[in-house]
């Protein structure tokens, strides 16, 4: 049993691996990112300052990173070369009609789409660091002035390194000290642009005095070893910076509020968990006498009734009734005795436990009829078949002939064998405690799971996306665990070894 | 075999195929029975759907002279022909299929019938045989037909017919009901129901009944085609996994495991809410990749079970190809469970769709049921709420009641 489990456990981690890797790819690869939600238009990057918090932003949610594998180390001048030559020529005044084109100027039917220069710019952006040897190459040599201009400022942006493990709200002095020092490195380099006017002997001042000299005195920075480049192509990437902080329980931060996402997941568990617990207890405790009565009844009338009334339930979509509940119950069409959303009432604060308790109870009753009506008619059904399975075994016949009450032949014979199936169902249900119904904590308001993953979708908030897809991931393979397990543990007649 | 050989045996026995016996055990569950009617019901209103509402006038007659539309003065003409597949009008492919099909289902039942009449003396076997050939020819047809009207993409002017209506002398012959499911109409938002809108408008002023009829097309689309992705899917992992085995199902357990500890409802809302615009097609795909893991299983299931029996032994002691004892042999004995798997299948997807629309990430711009009901939640319209809600519950109830029929029905346990 225990090597069964541990070998168990062991296959968990590359399932949940590879669950992760496409769950991450699915986010990263979809269109529209939480950059592109944080600036729809591109006129977030208009000004400087603008354009140097947007970075920043990329740098903190990894966003300026290749998604899975990362090839920059091997960049070629062309490469860097392609984006600057777009804003060149979006920059470059078009040529007149008519009059020959110089290069001085861009030919009409050229000049780049708005689109593209946002694309070339945030390309060369998050080339990063990694494109430092070319900008200098490209400064000093390029035959187009302007080209030269744009490497020289592009590089007082792409040379600043970013600070290690930067938003840590406690770090250690070490850490304090090493960032202050990036820090004042950067802002040197920051300094060292120049104005869009500018000669050729500008740039090649600017060069020989500032650029060249710190270029020369850090030049390992730019080469790459061959375990450079193996630690860069698998390393340097969002998948891997995600993982590596997944390792220590650290789901990043929303880029909605900045605040941790595991804080906030956490703070929402207890509501889809009360939720989703009473909607199962209240499940069980109807389904499974429900199951025995009608296999009690099995093919008359009161079975059918029952069985179609359950089926009924069953097919009627929770989010019809729900919207149907409130209308009756809640908005006053005609009655308004239960509050239409929200899982606890405003003022709280100052009532007795047993007041929050009713409050609770008077909140959740709507949503609980609607998220658990639905599995009646499965769950019956399970203990109803699993109760016909049994109900002709020979030691129930047995039993009833050495002269035992009809009462204890079911309930101490049959039920309790019967009822194993639907035990051992009960660990598979575990992800609905955590996912509950996106649909029932959207229509009632509920601040749960549901709603937070709901609203996350809407801002892109990836990394809030993936807390709960993780989550919710996590205990459906714990719950698979859990009802092999228990299988074993009920029926003595299944061993895994 | 030679001819001689073949008239001198006895004539074979009229055994009944297993479709046949499956069908008669279905007959005798009567709500089972009854709800195939009644899909077939909501499969001839979304053919209809512009027969009953349409803003085209089936018959136009424009006098000399009258009129803002120059090209149409003094003409007599059927718009409503026309717009059927016009491509500006009816933006979506499933539209123009339907409307295909409106013409094209009569045409083959009539070509049917007619064939039948030439050939009286048929045994049913035979006219079994014959009607597969003729379904199968028939659809083949069709679909060529359908793709050639489809990718012509013929489209024509816009024109207003209702603002002609009025015109003196103009004579139009409208549908019964004259608006059409996505034109907006801002002087009569959230109407209530009344004579000219029976089911009140929504919040821009659309007829919702006839939103509701064109909805249940999109309804059945989503349902079929998804179904039918995941089903493709399923089954031809499932049938690789059980038949070859070792490494190869290996593989394939793992994927299905990997897929069954998917969030899926979770992704698939994911990836609804992060696709610009999602079209139906979206919706369907979406569906289709994340739901094969139940009919992959069943499959691989069933062929394990029938790799060792006698006939999948000969026919691999005869020497067939693997592809033809896998087609020909083991997959017709495996589909059963997957037919009746795939029915309830096709209700799970018209729900996941009705639940997104109401979420507010499904098709954009579709009539959709469940988006109807979202905006009904929104306006606190009661006949939008409970029109909307019963044709989903409905839909849904019909195809779970047939699932449940086709189960009890191959089940030989069950047999009445």
């Amino acid at each position: 049993m225990f090597t069964y489990i541990l070998k168990r456990v062991l296959l968990m981690i590359p399932t949940f691996a590879i669950i992760s890797l496409i769950i991450f790819l699915v986010l990263n690869l979809a269109p529209g990112d939480p950059a592109a939600a944080a600036n729809p238009d591109g006129t977030e990057t208009v000004s400087q300052d603008a354009r140097e918090s947007y970075r920043i932003f990329k740098e903190q949610f990894n966003l300026d990173k290749p998604i899975l594998l990362n090839t920059r180390y091997g960049l070629t001048i062309e490469d860097v070369e392609e984006p600057l030559r777009v804003v060149a020529d979006f920059q470059r005044p078009v040529c007149a009609e008519g009059a020959p084109v110089t290069p001085e100027c861009t030919p009409a039917d050229e000049r780049p789409m708005s689109a593209d220069i946002i694309a070339a710019q945030e390309e060369v952006e998050n080339y990063g660091n990694y494109a430092v040897p070319h900008l200098i190459a490209l400064a000093q040599n390029h035959e187009r002035l302007d080209i030269r201009r744009l490497a020289v400022q592009r590089l007082a942006i792409n040379a600043q390194r970013p600070q290690v493990d930067r938003f840590n709200p406690d770090p250690s002095d070490e850490l304090r000290e090493s960032n202050r020092a990036i820090a004042a490195e950067n802002n040197q380099l920051r300094s060292w642009s120049i104005p869009q006017d500018v000669t050729p002997e500008d740039v090649d001042t600017i060069l020989e005095e500032k650029w060249l000299p710190w270029f020369n005195a850090n030049i390992e920075r730019f080469e790459y070893s061959a375990a450079d480049k193996v630690g860069i192509f698998f390393f340097d990437t969002r998948f891997a910076k995600y993982w590596e902080n997944l390792l220590t329980l650290n789901f990043g931060v929303s880029t909605v509020d900045r605040r941790p996402v595991f804080d906030t997941v956490m703070q929402k568990l207890p509501y889809t968990m009360t939720l989703s617990f009473f909607s199962i207890l209240i499940a069980y405790l109807i389904s499974v006498p429900l199951g025995i009565w009608s296999a009690y009844n099995q093919n008359t009338k009161r079975d059918q009734v029952v069985t179609i009334a359950l089926f009924v339930l069953y097919s009627l979509p929770s989010f019809f009734t729900a919207v149907l509940l409130i209308q009756f119950f809640a908005v006053g069409r005609p009655f308004s005795w239960f509050p239409a959303g929200g899982f606890i009432s405003n003022n709280s604060e100052n009532m007795a436990v047993l007041e929050q308790m009713g409050s609770i109870a008077w909140h959740i009753l709507l949503p609980l009829i609607c998220l658990t009506y639905g599995s009646l008619a499965a769950l019956s059904r399970y203990a109803r078949t699993g109760l016909l399975d049994v109900i002709r075994a020979d030691y129930i016949r047995t039993a009833r002939a050495k002269g035992l009450a009809e009462s204890m032949v079911v309930l101490k014979h049959a039920v309790r064998n019967g009822m194993i199936p639907i035990l051992t169902l009960l660990g598979t249900l575990l992800p609905t405690l955590v996912s509950g119904s996106i649909v029932i904590e959207f229509i009632f308001n509920i601040p749960g799971i549901g709603l937070y993953l709901y609203e996350s979708i809407y801002m892109y908030d990836y990394n809030a996306i993936m807390a709960c897809l993780l989550m919710s991931t996590v205990l459906t393979l714990i719950g698979l665990l859990l009802s092999d397990i228990s299988y074993a543990l009920v029926d003595p007649r299944i061993t895994f070894d | 075999m030679t001819d001689s050989q073949t008239s001198s045996s006895p004539p074979r026995p009229e055994y009944k195929t297993y479709g046949q016996i499956v069908w008669g055990q279905f007959k005798k569950y009567r709500l089972s029975y009854y709800s195939v009617y009644g899909v077939l019901a909501l499969f001839v209103i979304a053919m209809v759907a512009p027969v009953l509402a349409m803003n085209v006038p089936f018959y136009m007659h424009i006098p000399e002279g009258v009129g803002p539309y120059t090209q149409l003065q003094g003409t007599t003409s059927f718009p409503w022909f026309a717009a059927l597949f016009d491509q500006n009008f009816f933006d979506s492919g499933v539209d123009i299929f339907f409307n295909f099909l409106l013409f094209y289902v009569p045409v083959s039942l009539v070509g049917w019938t007619l064939m039948m009449r030439f050939k009286k003396d048929l045994t049913d076997t035979a006219r079994s045989k014959a009607r597969l050939r003729f379904i199968g020819i028939a659809s083949l047809v069709g679909i060529v037909l359908f793709s050639v009207i489809y990718l012509m993409a013929f489209s024509q002017p816009y024109v207003d017919y209702a603002s002609l209506k009025e015109l003196e002398g103009a004579r139009l012959i409208f549908p019964l009901i004259e608006y059409s499911y996505r034109d907006v109409d801002l002087m009569a938002v959230s109407q209530g129901p009344s004579l000219e809108h029976f089911l009140g408008t929504d919040r821009q002023g659309r007829d919702v009944f006839t939103r509701l009829i064109y909805g249940t097309r999109i309804s059945l689309t989503i349902g079929v085609v998804a179904v039918s992705i995941y089903t493709a899917i399923g089954l031809v992992l499932g049938s690789l996994a059980g038949f070859f085995g070792g490494r190869v199902d290996n593989i394939i357990l793992r994927m299905i495991e990997i897929m069954m500890c998917f969030p899926v409802l979770f992704l698939i809302l994911t990836l609804a809410g992060f696709i610009e615009e999602p079209s139906i097609f979206h919706i369907m795909l979406i569906i289709g990749l994340t739901g094969w893991t139940g009919i992959a299983r069943l499959v691989r299931g069933e062929f394990l079970r029938l790799r060792n029996q006698d006939f999948v032994q000969a026919a691999i002691a005869l020497g067939f190809t693997r592809a033809r004892i896998i087609f020909r042999h083991v997959l017709p004995n495996a589909v059963q469970p997957v037919f009746v798997s795939a029915t309830f299948g096709v209700a799970g997807a018209i729900l996941i769709e009705a639940t997104l629309s109401f979420l507010g990430v499904g098709p954009a711009n579709a009539p959709s049921w469940g988006q109807i009901l979202t905006s009904g939640r929104n306006t606190q319209q009661m006949t939008l709420i409970l029109s909307s809600g019963f044709a989903i519950f409905v839909t849904i109830s019909l195809l779970n009641l047939i699932g449940e029929g086709l189960r009890d029905a191959t089940d030989p346990k069950l047999r009445k």
